[in-house]
């Protein structure tokens, strides 16, 4: 209740801000004026149809590409960060490729996808992918000796202290890491939605209105913001079922 | 029977070796209790874990029941420090860890140990939720829960205040009269090792040696900390870790 609450005055102090700073633009600059929040609002209800397709389109985008780079740096990374001769081999390649901007291949990836829905999933979880990779491999290499010792005294097979350690030990780290990089994604998502001529998605409905109708595109970039709180929200979400165990405190001494 | 020769450990290798235990021999038989007392660092742990078969020796030889320790077995349990609970899991599923990774759960599981040990009621809990010395309790439970016929014990006290420490004793001593384990205790407390060892192996600074052996065949009792043989050990450590 205490966070709905809080959550509530966040919302009402952006809002004020966003119309004090549409007050101000549209004084200095009457030729380019800022909406404000209601226009804005009043769009999404107007569109809400166009929105909403274009809106799903983003989700699952997005929602596809997270669960790709999941699947992939999730287990690379933990191997690399737990196996030690496997970490000299290969975080060199990762120290090596990860500075590389990866909006940098996208060009190629649309010649080697095409326009498609294909190449927007790939650059989005491309991104994601060395995101989570780093945070899996930083975790799994910093266990704590203990815990390993713990269930190796039991007589655990490899799998078995993978499945007891190392994924639940650099779970919190690897959701942080998602959490993070979900900022990111959508730019890059954006980016990929706009570098193509048509098709479908958020960025691409801002950059066909910002021209013409100024006001609804303002409702595409409220829409992006749902979005993003809402993934936020799903993965506070998922921590919460999944690492109970971060979320008790000394209840009982 | 657990058993040592000669044995001898090295951490690291070739050039960056480093002599951890140095030509130590023991032997224990069934049933009975030995605890080795040396000063913090001195390769106490390695001994333990060399039994454990977590680690090899770099030469001389452990054996269990005759046969030469190659890896973890399922009938030595070891309860470490600060009793190894894993954070993630709740009492119910720490306590059964052990029966999971022997592939014997949930055919068999650590429910009477947990109610015997008083742990019934916080089954659901996480280790962070737990009081220290209930997280050793759980650690005990772990342990004994694969009923095990060696339990080795790596300073399993340490950082306990004195009255769960020997609230913590008192229930070691119990469960090793009634289940008839093989005990190791490695510590560097003197009243500790008085209390629980019948037989007393001081060590010395790294590399560990042996540097005598004390026998404390009188103790096995709870009073025993009252007594005057109890006294008489605690001395008689106290001198030989001084020399």
């Amino acid at each position: 209740m205490k966070q709905i609450v809080t959550y509530a005055t966040s919302l009402v102090i952006l809002l004020v801000l966003w119309q004090a700073a549409s007050l101000v633009v549209n004084a200095i600059y009457p030729s380019t004026p800022l909406p404000g929040p209601y226009q804005a609002f009043s769009q999404v209800v107007k569109n809400f149809q166009e929105l909403q397709r274009h809106f799903l389109a983003s989700a699952a985008r997005l929602l596809v590409a997270m669960l790709i780079s999941l699947a992939l740096a999730v287990p690379l990374g933990l191997l690399i960060g737990h196996e030690r001769t496997l970490d000299r081999f290969v975080s060199p390649m990762i120290y090596i490729t990860y500075p590389i901007p990866q909006v940098a291949f996208i060009l190629f990836l649309f010649l080697l996808f095409g326009t498609g829905n294909a190449t927007k999933v790939a650059i989005v979880a491309l991104v994601l992918f060395f995101q989570i990779l780093v945070s899996a491999q930083g975790a799994a290499r910093n266990l704590s000796p203990e815990h390993l010792t713990s269930v190796r005294s039991a007589g655990a097979t490899r799998w078995q202290v993978y499945r007891h350690v190392v994924f639940p030990a650099a779970l919190p780290s690897i959701l942080t890491s998602v959490r993070v990089s979900i900022g990111m994604g959508m730019a890059f998502l954006y980016i990929a939605e706009t570098t193509a001529r048509l098709g479908t998605g958020l960025g691409m409905y801002i950059k066909s209105r910002m021209l013409v109708s100024r006001d609804s595109a303002f409702a595409g970039i409220v829409a992006m913001a749902i979005l993003g709180l809402f993934l936020y929200v799903a993965i506070d979400v998922v921590e919460h079922i999944l690492c109970r165990w971060k979320y008790t405190g000394s209840r009982s001494r | 029977m657990i058993d040592a020769n000669a044995l001898t450990i090295d951490h690291g290798r070739g050039g960056h070796a480093v002599r951890a235990v140095d030509g130590i021999g023991f032997c224990l038989e069934k049933g009975r209790s030995l605890a080795f007392i040396g000063p913090s660092g001195c390769g106490k742990t390695s001994i333990l874990f060399a039994i454990a078969g977590l680690l090899s020796p770099s030469a001389g030889s452990v054996r269990v029941g005759g046969q030469p320790v190659t890896g973890p077995r399922r009938e030595i349990a070891l309860i470490l420090q600060n009793a190894g609970l894993l954070p993630w899991k709740t009492v119910w599923q720490n306590a059964n860890l052990s029966l999971l990774l022997a592939g014997e759960y949930p055919g068999h599981h650590a429910g009477p140990i947990l109610d015997e040990l008083g742990l019934g009621s916080v089954r659901d809990r996480f280790p962070a939720e737990l009081s220290e010395g209930m997280k050793r309790r759980v650690g005990i439970a772990r342990a004994l829960s694969t009923a095990p016929e060696a339990l080795l014990m790596d300073e399993p006290l340490a950082s306990l205040d004195t009255l769960t420490r020997e609230r913590i004793q008192d229930l070691f001593l119990t469960l090793w009269r009634e289940r008839r384990f093989s005990l190791i205790l490695v510590t560097h407390d003197i009243e500790e090792a008085a209390f629980l060892g019948q037989e007393i192996v001081v060590l010395t600074e790294r590399p560990a040696k042996v540097k005598a052996t004390v026998p404390n065949e009188e103790m096995g009792s709870l009073d025993y900390r009252q007594s005057e043989g109890f006294r008489r050990t605690a001395a008689r450590l106290r001198e030989v870790l001084e020399q």
